[in-house]
């Protein structure tokens, strides 16, 4: 199989990361109004651990949402009004995690109006704001041509997948993942694989999930080029 | 110690994982690594290092593992930091720590060329602690890794460690709520089990039927054991208690299988406790097993029904890893690291009392579907999350990171 592209690019260099998680240096939060202080003074670190490093840590099942403060207030302080509302915030969709913060922080202070400052999590079940230290290094493979991701997608992790699909969007300039910066490069050939990878919504994805869409959404294209 | 290499567990996590951490360790290739703790068997954490220190080794990095050569004084002293550590009263003296002092230091003069000259010194909970101070001149990096929850500490005891602790570049706890706040940066490793060790390998359904015989366990009624220290910590009492108010309904079995430490001084008064507690009970098998008995304790949480972990306070609760990935439903205390692992009604049952253990207990022998059903389900989270592989990767992140000042964002190599 190969791709009609109109030109050479040059290679992508695969990585990989692992994460250790540390703590946020913020005092952690037994009530809804601790939770707001510790949000508003913690490390952009801290709110990028909690919205995006989510899909990278070990979880017991699909949890029922993406950011760590959703699941708090669902399922120690027992607010789930306030969990669906910070759970919709998707952090991609902010320019900068300043303005996630604000956006944070406007929800809780719509809800402390609503409902007062009475609402605690029981003891031992305090909100600990947590950041990461994580280590990026190369998995030593390189694709050359667009049929390379194709053929070895499958060996990649689901860190690495996180490191290129995800994590790439807070990290380059036109905030799209490695594969589509990269594709770009070979020219008009490859718009059907990239108007795949930009439909795929990744945030409500677990990593293994992302996976298999990403495999799914590069054979379509793939199959449509060889028969076409 | 084990000997196999990385490569004979790729047939239970997957090659993917492998490659990950070998290409991971080679930024660190030829790093030298101490690891120091007080005891070399007995205990969780003399068995991650078994598995841990061979396993770097095989990775490219120079690994030793150093123990603290200790008589009954310090040993006393030790345990006292240890309980006080969880919450519990404890006396410091002045002679305690005077003895706590000078024996770390007389190891130090054993250990300090090594010490000194490692890149990464990782000391494993309190007993080794003050070594920083007799290594004034570090060339490498030193970490105290916390195996037990200091959250509520004992106040007179922690401000003494508190001023050692602080002396390293960080310090790594099992859980974040496990951590007290220091000055330094504070990082979270969860524990983890070796799938192929002897206390977690398949065995023969032979074998497992001849250590039931040998110490005249009936194999046709429903087996429930705990497999821990006898240490009040584990509440082996109020296993019995739970037992006790099933039995009446139920006929059953019930195994309390551990043995002692070196460095736990209190172990013999509580098993002496348990076995005058269990005195003239044919359905109560109260087993002390020497520190190498890991087939036997693999054969026996093989053999359970349920696993019960009724811990009152718990570091991290390896016997509940060790039971889950033998896909074993966990009836365990509302503790410390075992709420990590038992998700209420999904892995396990979380309880507070001896009755709600027994509630649990009922519940699960009355429904063997249900049992089956959380075992599956639990040995699915162990392979996932709590496996030595993931235990190895976040080691090497934290030296990695500790090579770069703990950034939040590193490029290796």
């Amino acid at each position: 199989m190969v791709w009609k592209t109109e030109k050479v690019n040059m290679p992508f260099e695969v990585k990989d990361c692992t994460l250790i998680t540390r703590m946020g240096g913020v005092q952690a939060a037994v009530s809804l109004r601790e939770l707001r202080e510790g949000v508003a003074r913690c490390p952009l670190e801290c709110l990028f651990h909690h919205f995006c490093e989510t899909q990278l840590r070990p979880t017991f099942d699909d949890p029922e949402f993406s950011n760590d403060f959703a699941v708090w207030s669902a399922k120690h302080v027992r607010d789930r009004v306030l969990a669906e509302q910070l759970g919709v915030l998707n952090p991609y969709e902010f320019d900068n995690f300043e303005q996630l913060r604000a956006a944070v922080l406007e929800v809780i202070d719509d809800r402390l109006s609503e409902v007062g400052y009475h609402q605690f999590a029981p003891a031992g079940e305090d909100f600990r704001f947590m950041r990461a230290v994580t280590v990026v290094f190369d998995v030593g493979i390189q694709l050359c041509t667009p049929d390379d991701l194709v053929t070895r997608l499958p060996e990649f992790s689901t860190s690495s997948i996180y490191y290129h699909f995800v994590e790439a969007r807070r990290r380059t300039e036109t905030r799209l993942d490695d594969f589509s910066n990269w594709l770009v490069g070979f020219g008009a050939g490859t718009e059907p694989l990239l108007e795949a990878l930009h439909g795929i919504d990744f945030y409500y994805l677990t990593l293994r999930e992302l996976k298999d869409t990403l495999l799914e959404a590069i054979c379509q294209p793939l199959m449509e080029t060889a028969h076409g | 110690m084990v000997s196999m290499s990385l490569d004979s567990y790729e047939d239970v996590v997957g090659q993917v994982v492998i490659a990950q951490l070998r290409k991971l360790a080679h930024q660190l290739a030829g790093a030298r690594v101490v690891h120091v703790n007080s005891t070399r068997e007995g205990g969780g954490v003399a068995e991650i290092l078994s598995w841990l220190v061979p396993l770097m080794n095989d990775l490219g990095l120079d690994t030793s593992w150093e123990v603290i050569d200790g008589h009954a004084e310090y040993f006393h002293t030790t345990k006292s930091f240890h309980n006080g550590l969880q919450g519990s009263p404890a006396a410091l003296t002045d002679h305690m720590i005077k003895v706590y002092e000078d024996t770390v230091s007389a190891n130090a003069e054993r250990l300090r060329p090594k010490l000194s000259k490692a890149d990464f010194v990782i000391i494993h909970d309190p007993q080794p602690a003050f070594l920083i101070k007799c290594c004034p001149e570090r060339k490498g990096r030193w970490v105290w890794r916390c195996h037990i929850d200091v959250s509520r500490p004992n106040h007179r005891i922690w401000r003494y460690l508190k001023e050692l602790v602080s002396l390293y570049d960080a310090s790594v706890y099992s859980m974040p709520h496990f951590a007290r706040r220091l000055d330094h940066p504070q990082l979270i490793i969860a524990p983890s089990i070796d799938p192929l060790s002897d206390k977690n390998c398949e065995l023969p359904q032979g074998y497992i039927d001849a250590t039931l015989d040998r110490f005249g366990i009936d194999r046709r009624l429903p087996l429930l054991t705990q497999i821990s220290r006898f240490d009040r910590f584990k509440d082996p009492l109020g296993v019995i208690r739970a037992f006790d108010i099933l039995s009446g309904s139920l006929d059953a079995q019930l195994v309390l299988a551990g043995g002692g430490a070196d460095d736990d001084p209190e172990g013999q008064a509580v098993l002496n406790e348990v076995q005058e507690t269990a005195r003239g009970r044919e359905d109560i098998f109260i087993l002390d097993l020497p520190p190498d008995a890991h087939r036997t304790i693999n054969a026996l949480q093989r053999a359970s029904t349920v696993v019960i972990q009724k811990s009152l306070q718990e570091g991290f609760g390896l016997t509940v890893t060790e039971a889950m990935w033998k896909s074993k439903p966990v009836i365990g205390g509302n503790v410390g690291g075992i709420r990590l692992q038992v998700h209420n009604h999904h892995t396990g049952f979380l309880v507070d009392t001896p009755e709600g253990a027994a509630l649990r207990l009922r519940e699960l022998l009355r429904q063997p579907g249900k049992a089956g059903r959380m075992g599956r389900t639990a040995r699915e989270f162990v392979t996932v999350n709590f496996l030595l592989t993931r235990h190895l990767r976040e080691y090497l992140t934290l030296m990695l990171g500790l090579r770069h000042g703990l950034e939040s964002h590193l490029l290796a190599g």
